[in-house]
């Protein structure tokens, strides 16, 4: 701890001992504290206010009590903030099921249990909530600095964890940090075969709808959540069209999540129909030639396929993966019946040019036109100015999408990656007031707007665009390329693609490569000082991105059968996984017991070197029990054999000298106890020798 | 407290347990190793175990890599531990230094120490196999070194017991596992007779027989004179200024005279003691003992059959409370 940070824990705590005078129970617990404080701090950014709030205010009034040594509260204080935390958690969720409520829940649960922390075996619990809350943090993100931060905090749970079972003394924090990594790091290489050879398999139940989005798609969307992967360049997919048509760039939308459910913050998919038997697409016409195309998909992490606009479900058009059930929904979205954390490749043939002259029952239609009350008021006034200015009453949607497309135009939009943060009522903000952004802030403004001019919209996200590789005659498709549209309903006509963003930013959709994103404080110096250090920086950070991602996030079944082809096996199946797993933890567990067995007959040395010379005196006749020095032992002999036995005698007065005197040695030392055997050999037969005469 | 001490037919695990200690052999020095160190999960191992399978679960239907990572780390962490907690024992030398002679009723000490040829270990616990874990004496042993943990038990009963039946473990380092040995030493501990609480003033001095009938009475207080040092004398006794000198000079301890012509002679008579049950009157003489001891009187005791001739010191009081820990 440094002099200023020191200086910082006085000023905030008067009675602050310092750090090295703290009783132990007071340190091990504040320890353990900002391990938990460390643990959850990656949470804030997702969490609700109160949530972080609560933690703060409750892990800063356990550190008090830690310091001044007071009394924990009682069980009903206790129970009484629990309930609550869960009732501002139903509060802000409106359910206490799934994965953000339940993330809540735990970490409430976790402060908490802190203030019932009285003996140390009691923290056993809140050390097992917190490997939990741990693996919480890789729903929102797997990245390399998530898990940096998350080895930290296993780091810390288990130095805690071994503090509270040494209980003499006061262990210094680094010494019990030392050997919570010698169990972690003598562990790793069970970390590592598990890891490669444990089997993938699916979920084992459900698809988790609410799992998490490193890439460019999620089930949701909210403004500012694409902002994080524009810079994410790693390959979404790669698709190749056989008839050698080239299809242009502006033409290329491919087709993820459909979000109609709006809730003032967020955009959500519509729960419909997932199960049951494929159903023919409802009012979807086909216009000219169909394009067939194959696609290799690097694990999406999403149950569905972002499939070129519009691939139907006819036979030969739609695509077939082994051990997966592919489903087209109503709202022309291709679901898989688990999420994709494979490379998949496979076949299908896609018509640009459709029609999808669907009809809308009441329901659709309300969501289509559904406003969350209390958000977003002035685009709702806005809207109807608009409407009376432009003299849209009676104008079809088509005729009211085009004024607003020329507004767009007109008004003064432009197109940034880093648009800045917008609140709450961020729709207002990016459309009256500032006016910048970029595909998810056009698309989910342009719905908005729509719907306030009473016409049916909905956004679509997915991915557009594509890079061809001039190596292989592939189209590349990056995360980066993750972009979001928007759909409106017209009687007859049916659902309509408008793309507000090309409205502002042609570019953006007819070029294919991705704006830049304007970059950060730091990068930005470090461009004007360097550039080239600049660039070998990045080219170094994506290599090591890229390792991180291919080694560790996209380690998959895949690559496990791939590593038993390596091995030999010719065509290894889930069965071998699993045997040749069971073998490497059984091979593992005997060279442990192997160990152990050998490190049994492993006894002291100067243990094992008297009994040997006991041994050789024995044979001497020479009484010599366990307890005698050796200067006992070596008046016994002279006392026996006189001046005879003078050079065993005199070894073992040396013997005497190496483990007591003032120059005594480490280790005993071998050659001695090899001249002493021999002499004592020597004497024996010299003794018999003389017996009989 | 004895192995022997009778078990209910019908508590089956008392029994097998009872008849496993009772194989084993009874020595004063134990080295521990693989055949005499047991290893089971504790109740947090368990815990940890369904954390692990909750942690698992959770990464297979979130299709979590880093949570396999996860739960694969703390996995390995856990059988690493494992290993651990077992080492922590093996290998230790336990070793019981010989038991002073305790009171029945009043704790009597076992002082163990606990050496370690290689590495130091960490958070060795000691207890009585039969005491609560909560009574554990925890201890750590350094490196090539030696550390000494104490665990005392009340025996209920005078008379020379075996040692009772000591138990060391440890849940080092990560409390998953808990590693113990059972050792029975071999030593046997002498236990006195209850002290009896509140016992009534010792009885009357007699004039010592044949001494001169009129004594003066001395308890020390009066110096008489110095003479060399008996073994027996108590502490309080030695003239520690002259003592000091003479060993300058190379004489041995020099101890005050208290003009052993005048002694009084103080009999502890088990026919003294009224009419109670022959443990009380053994209570009431060791009372009484101590009590004579204390007032540095010269005291014999009388026991049926058995006589002990006056005299007084750490030597007399030793045999005195022997012959009544002994008595039948």
């Amino acid at each position: 701890m440094n002099a200023s940070a020191a200086a910082a824990v006085r000023r905030a705590v008067p009675n602050w001992p310092g750090w090295h005078r703290l009783p132990r129970e007071a340190r091990d617990t504040l320890f353990l504290l900002a391990v938990i404080a460390w643990t959850v701090l990656p949470h804030a950014s997702h969490l609700p206010a109160w949530a972080i709030a609560m933690t703060a205010i409750v892990l800063v009034w356990r550190g008090r009590l830690a310091l001044a040594n007071a009394a924990l509260p009682g069980r009903w204080v206790i129970v009484g903030v629990l309930v609550v935390a869960i009732g501002l958690t139903y509060w802000s969720y409106r359910t206490l099921l799934g994965k953000e409520p339940g993330v809540t829940l735990a970490v409430a649960l976790m402060s908490l249990k802190t203030l019932e922390l009285r003996a140390r075996r009691d923290a056993l619990v809140v050390f097992f909530l917190g490997f939990f809350l741990v693996l919480t943090h890789f729903l929102y993100s797997q990245s390399l600095f998530t898990a940096l931060a998350m080895l930290v905090s296993v780091w810390g749970l288990l130095t805690a964890l071994v503090l509270a079972h040494m209980p003499v003394g006061k262990p210094s924090l680094r010494q019990a940090g030392g050997l919570a990594a010698r169990s972690a790091l003598f562990g790793a290489p069970v970390m590592v075969a598990l890891f490669m050879l444990f089997p993938r398999i699916g979920p084992l139940w459900g698809t988790p709808q609410d799992a998490l989005g490193r890439t460019g798609l999620s089930g949701t969307l909210r403004l500012g959540g694409v902002a994080e992967v524009a810079n994410d360049d790693s390959i979404a997919f790669r698709v190749r069209f056989e008839e050698g048509l080239a299809p242009l760039p502006e033409s290329l939308y491919f087709r993820g999540p459909v979000l109609a459910r709006f809730d003032g913050i967020e955009w959500r998919r519509r729960n419909g129909p997932l199960s049951g038997a494929p159903v023919t697409t409802p009012g979807v016409r086909t216009i000219g030639l169909g394009l067939s195309y194959q696609m290799t998909l690097e694990p999406i992490r999403l149950p569905l396929l972002p499939l070129l606009e519009f691939t139907p479900n006819t036979v030969g058009a739609a695509p077939q993966i082994d051990g997966y059930t592919l489903l087209l929904r109503p709202d022309l979205q291709w679901q898989t019946d688990r999420i994709v954390t494979e490379r998949v490749r496979f076949a299908a043939r896609a018509w640009p040019r459709y029609e999808h002259i669907a009809g809308l029952d009441a329901d659709e239609r309300a969501e289509a036109l559904y406003l969350p009350p209390g958000f977003n008021p002035r685009v709702a006034a806005w809207a109807a100015q608009f409407r009376r200015e432009h003299d849209l009453q009676d104008a079809d949607a088509m005729a009211i999408t085009a004024a607003v497309l020329a507004h767009i135009r007109s008004a003064g939009f432009s197109y940034t990656l880093a648009p800045g943060y917008y609140g709450r009522d961020g729709i207002d903000e990016f459309w009256l007031d500032r006016r910048a952004g970029f595909c998810e802030h056009f698309a989910t403004a342009f719905v908005v707007v729509m719907r306030a001019l009473g016409v049916p919209a909905r956004v679509i996200t997915g991915y557009q665009g594509a890079d061809r590789s001039p190596l292989d005659g592939f189209y590349v498709v990056r995360q980066s390329y993750a972009h979001a549209w928007a759909e409106v309903w017209q009687p007859r006509r049916g659902w309509q693609r408008v793309d507000p963003t090309a409205a502002v930013a042609p570019e953006r959709i007819a070029r294919s490569r991705n704006l830049e994103p304007q970059p950060g404080l730091v990068a930005g110096a470090l461009r004007t000082v360097s550039p080239e250090l600049m660039l070998q920086l990045r080219a170094s950070w994506e290599a090591l991105n890229n390792s991180w991602n291919q080694w560790v996030l996209n380690y998959s079944r895949g690559q496990q059968l791939d590593l038993l082809k390596s091995l030999g096996v010719h065509s290894p199946s889930w069965e071998d996984l699993a045997m040749l797993t069971i073998g490497a933890l059984s091979t593992l567990a005997l060279g442990g017991a192997a160990w152990a067995w050998w490190d049994r007959h492993r006894i002291d040395p100067w243990v094992r070197q008297m009994e040997r010379m006991r041994d050789a005196l024995r044979g001497l006749g020479i009484a010599a029990a366990a307890h005698e020095a050796p200067r006992v032992l070596a008046a016994r002999v002279r006392e026996r054999y006189g001046a005879q036995a003078e050079s065993l005698a005199a070894l073992l007065d040396a013997l005497e000298q190496q483990r007591y005197s003032r120059a005594s040695i480490v280790r005993p030392d071998t050659a001695l106890t090899r001249r002493f055997v021999w002499h004592a050999r020597r004497l024996r037969v010299l003794a018999r020798a003389a017996a009989p005469g | 407290m004895n192995a022997a001490s009778p078990v209910a037919p019908w508590n089956v695990r008392a029994r097998v347990r009872g008849w496993l200690t009772s194989r084993l052999p009874r020595t004063d020095t134990q080295l521990l190793t693989q055949g005499n160190v047991y290893i089971l999960p504790t109740r947090a191992g368990w815990m940890f175990a369904l954390t692990l399978i909750v942690l698992l679960v959770a990464s297979v239907n979130y299709q979590l890599n880093l949570g396999y990572v996860l739960t694969f780390l703390l996995a390995g962490s856990g059988i690493v531990s494992m290993h651990i907690t077992h080492g922590t024992l093996r290998g230790l030398t336990l070793h019981l230094r010989p038991v002073a002679p305790a009171f029945a009723a009043s704790p009597a000490v076992l002082d163990v120490v606990m050496s370690s040829p290689s590495s130091a270990r960490f958070g060795v616990g000691l207890r009585l196999l039969d005491a609560p874990a909560s009574t554990l004496a925890w201890t750590n042993v350094p490196a090539g070194g030696q550390s000494t943990a104490h665990v005392s038990f009340v025996p209920a009963t005078r008379g020379r017991h075996d040692v009772p039946t000591l138990s060391a473990e440890t849940r080092f380092p990560l409390g998953l596992f808990r590693a113990w040995t059972v050792w029975r030493p071999l030593a046997q501990v002498l236990v006195y007779p209850r002290i009896e609480a509140d016992a009534p003033a010792l009885p009357a001095a007699r004039p010592a027989a044949g001494g001169p009938t009129q004594a003066r009475r001395s308890e020390g207080g009066e110096v008489e004179g110095v003479r060399a040092y008996r073994r027996g004398d108590p502490l309080k006794l030695i003239a520690w200024k002259k003592a000091a000198q003479a060993l300058e000079t190379g004489a041995d301890l020099v101890s005050r005279d208290t003009s052993t012509s005048a002694r009084q002679e103080l009999w502890l008579d088990w026919t003294a003691c009224g009419s109670m049950s022959a443990e009380d009157r053994l209570s009431r003489l060791t009372a009484w003992t101590l009590a004579a001891d204390r007032a540095d009187a010269d005291y014999g005791l009388l026991l049926p059959g058995l006589e002990i001739e006056p005299g007084d010191g750490d030597s007399q009081r030793a045999r005195c409370l022997e012959a009544l820990g002994l008595w039948h």
